[in-house]
């Protein structure tokens, strides 16, 4: 598997900001709240938990958050590693996505700025670097 | 918090478990979940005194690999049963079972239930853990996810190692609690699996071992992660007064709750910080009548040596962010002043989700631990924990009656 992500109709709105550097989120019309454009898992929140209305729009986000923890996951089959993070968006979401950096420079709380990878080839998918940092590749 | 009017005091001891029923289990292949679901059942109904005509309620549930709830009254012969329901709280839902087969007994609903777990992930000798367990999961995709579930395949976040590893990270920045806290739980409980002939893994481990065990998913290391067992594990139960009259000494159903957080995983989450088990905790002990310093030994969940950490915290048995400084103490550990996990648990005993630390939790209320029996043992608390701490609940267990 090459991790390639391809795109449907739930997440073609999302994919099309990103692919122009843009973090999506979601807001509720009704009562203004921030959702998380994905769960952990990949599911996707229908109703907003605050005020129960279904009128969720994609909305730009500031693309910036801090860290909130991360794990650094061993492949035993290719004694690979890569690391991966939950961010605090500045407008409140949690966000899980792949980090781009050294694991001995992260620390909870540390200012985190969403970029876009497209591993191989696909979709841009968001990744979390350190403020100031530059993507390693 | 309040344990809602079901839970009242009136029910504390009103039930017990009188039967368990444990299959041959661990690396034992060749078995379906349905074969071991029906071999613990018959198990214990007799270790109960009890023909299985006597039993009216079947609650059960499953593994990864399923199979079983709906054969199972046709498989036994179980004719006219006033009770057949398959429950799903995850790795709270054993803990959720005994608290439902209460209900049912001291309601008039049924006279005795049983209620089995089993599960076969392992298909072959020498079978790794991920492959066990993906190749048990039903329904995996055959071709890759599309759109935020693609997202998610491509973080990498598969299976619960990664995910329990976010929460004990975040926990260790928080608190300071270190890698080292995590294996002094690893050490204590196979301490306590030396002296159990159920448990799988018997050779004693250091703390310099489980240090130099392999990271999985950091901060969590192999010798961090619980084991994947076939077998299957049965519990009858029943009315205290019946109970008496049976072939075991009852154990006393004293108290029960459950408690679910919803992490919200935004501003504000508690996710890795806080565990169902304080609500849960403190419904169950209310009911039970008791308090923290009641309890003589504990079963707790044990996926993951971190889950026992935030579990211990949750109920208060130290105080927040105080839990590796109490493992590393040797409380936990045979000689120590909170006997927790005396078969092993999860870690180092044998992996049948939440019956794993409810039938060490039966061995120990009647007394019949052998080599490894707790000294103390008039009260014992059992801890459910499922998803990635989203479900837990509780049970107060006692060889005494109320």
């Amino acid at each position: 598997m090459d991790g390639s992500v391809a795109r449907d109709e739930a997440s073609a709105a999302f994919f099309d900001a990103a692919a122009e550097g843009r973090l999506l989120i979601r807001r509720c019309d009704a009562c203004g709240h921030w959702l998380a454009p994905y769960l952990r898992m990949g599911a996707t929140i229908e109703r907003c938990p605050v005020c129960a209305s279904d009128t969720l729009h994609w909305t730009p986000a500031e693309g910036t958050g801090t860290l909130v923890t991360w794990t650094v996951i061993h492949e035993r089959a290719d004694d690979s590693t890569h690391t991966v993070g939950v961010v605090e968006l500045a407008e409140g979401p949690w966000l899980t996505a792949r980090v781009d950096a050294d694991p001995a420079a992260l620390a909870a709380g540390a200012s985190m700025v969403v970029g876009f990878d497209r591993p191989g080839g696909g979709e841009p998918v968001p990744v979390l670097r350190l403020v100031g940092a530059r993507p390693s590749d | 918090m309040t344990s809602g009017g079901v839970s009242g005091p009136g029910l504390s001891g009103s039930a017990a478990i009188a039967g368990l029923g444990i299959t041959d289990i661990g690396k034992v292949y060749g078995r379906t979940s349905a074969d071991f679901a029906a071999d613990a059942v018959l198990r214990a109904v007799a270790d109960a005194g009890l023909r299985l005509s006597d039993i009216d309620g079947l609650l059960t549930s499953n593994g990864m690999t399923g199979g079983g709830s709906f054969q199972l009254p046709e498989t036994l012969g179980m004719r006219d049963l006033g009770l057949n329901v398959t429950l799903s709280a995850a790795g709270a839902t054993a803990s959720a079972a005994i608290q439902y087969a209460a209900m049912a007994v001291t309601s008039g609903m049924c006279d005795a239930v049983v209620y089995v777990h089993a599960d076969a992930p392992l298909a072959t000798p020498g079978m790794s853990s991920a492959a066990a367990y993906a190749g048990a999961y039903a329904g995996a995709p055959a071709r890759p996810p599309q759109g935020f579930r693609g997202v998610a395949r491509a973080n990498g976040l598969s299976g619960a190692n990664p995910l329990y590893a976010l929460a004990a990270r975040r926990h260790m920045e928080r608190y300071g609690t270190t890698t080292e806290h995590l294996g002094a739980i690893a050490v204590a409980q196979r301490a306590w699996a030396v002296g159990s002939p159920l448990a799988t893994m018997r050779t004693p481990i250091t703390l310099a071992d489980h240090q130099a065990s392999r990271w999985i998913a950091e901060p969590l290391r192999l010798l961090d992660c619980c084991l994947v067992s076939n077998g299957g594990i049965a519990f009858v139960v029943t009315s205290a007064e019946r109970a008496r009259t049976l072939a075991q000494p009852p154990v006393y159903v004293w108290g029960w709750g459950q408690g679910h957080p919803g992490y919200s995983m935004e501003r504000g989450c508690e996710f890795g910080l806080v565990s169902g088990a304080g609500m849960s905790g403190a419904t169950a002990m209310k009911m039970a009548g008791i308090s923290i310093a009641d309890i003589d030994v504990c079963e707790l969940y044990d996926c993951y040596t971190f889950t026992v950490l935030i579990t211990l915290e949750d109920y208060g048995f130290c105080a927040k962010g105080e839990g590796g400084p109490f493992a590393a103490s040797g409380a936990l550990a045979p000689g120590g002043a909170l006997p927790t996990n005396t078969g092993g648990g999860q870690l180092s005993g044998y992996y049948l989700w939440g019956v794993t630390p409810l039938s060490e939790a039966v061995i120990q209320a009647r007394g019949q631990g052998g080599r490894r029996q707790a000294p103390s043992h008039d009260v014992v608390l059992v801890s459910g924990n499922g998803g990635v701490l989203d479900f837990h609940g509780t049970l107060i267990l006692s060889g005494q009656p109320r």
